[in-house]
């Protein structure tokens, strides 16, 4: 059996998760209008906070392994 | 006659029959699919932002357009570039100002046509409108400006086009 604890934290983790790729799919669509119109700072203004929401979803996972 | 022990088929392990086991197994998994998911989409936004950079590097070869005597200020001139396939308009503007652009309109590629009264690009399929002298988008659907051609006059007189920023 598995300890309340623990399921409360990977569901707070896939919460958190889920999050993070809803934005994701919403900073592809900023990035292909982006595209569209020509702008490039804002195509790497997206890139960046995408790479960072990224990483912040592999510190979940990586805090989820190591509980 | 002794049996010999199978390990438990994949889908069992994927679908056990306590609840205590789907709950560990299936939720972790779930997590680190989105986490790949969320690496997926970060690498596809650097990849926009990376093909979005580097489609506005300039490329043609130089080339002689037309001799600017020809041109009277306020006209335009029709020619290719960077290739023969790609329609490119020059115009010459009141102050002896040279533009040139691709004819073809960032929407879907109809042919804009110079308008000299208003000084501006009109593009007769869905009435896009662009700046003649920076090629903005002014009106329409058009999503983005037309691509520049970079333009000089040279010792011979003659106008020549440099390289072309892709639209």
């Amino acid at each position: 059996m598995i300890p309340r604890s623990r399921r409360s934290v990977t569901s707070a983790v896939l919460v958190y998760l889920l999050l993070i790729v809803s934005l994701q799919i919403f900073l592809v669509t900023v990035a292909v209008d982006a595209l569209q119109s020509g702008n490039d700072g804002l195509a790497w203004t997206t890139a960046v906070v995408s790479v960072v929401l990224a990483a912040g979803g592999a510190l979940f996972y990586r805090y989820l392994r190591s509980s | 006659m002794s049996e010999v022990p199978v390990d438990p088929p994949v889908w069992r392990r994927d679908f056990p029959y306590t609840s205590s086991g789907e709950d560990d197994v299936t939720r972790r998994d779930f997590v680190r699919y989105l986490m790949l998911a969320s690496a997926g989409f970060a690498v596809g936004n650097v990849g926009i932002a990376a093909w979005s950079s580097l489609r506005s590097i300039n490329h043609g070869e130089p080339q002689r357009i037309v001799k600017l005597a020809d041109v009277p200020e306020g006209g335009s001139y029709l020619f290719r570039y960077p290739t023969a396939d790609d329609p490119a308009i020059l115009v010459r503007l009141p102050g002896d100002q040279l533009a040139a652009f691709s004819q073809k309109c960032t929407h879907l590629s109809c042919v804009v046509y110079y308008q000299e009264s208003d000084q501006r690009f009109e593009c007769p399929c869905h009435e896009g409108v662009f700046d003649a002298r920076t090629g903005d988008v002014l009106e329409g659907p058009p999503p983005r400006p037309l691509g520049r051609i970079d333009v000089e006059v040279r010792d011979d007189g003659a106008v020549w086009a440099l390289a072309a920023e892709e639209s």
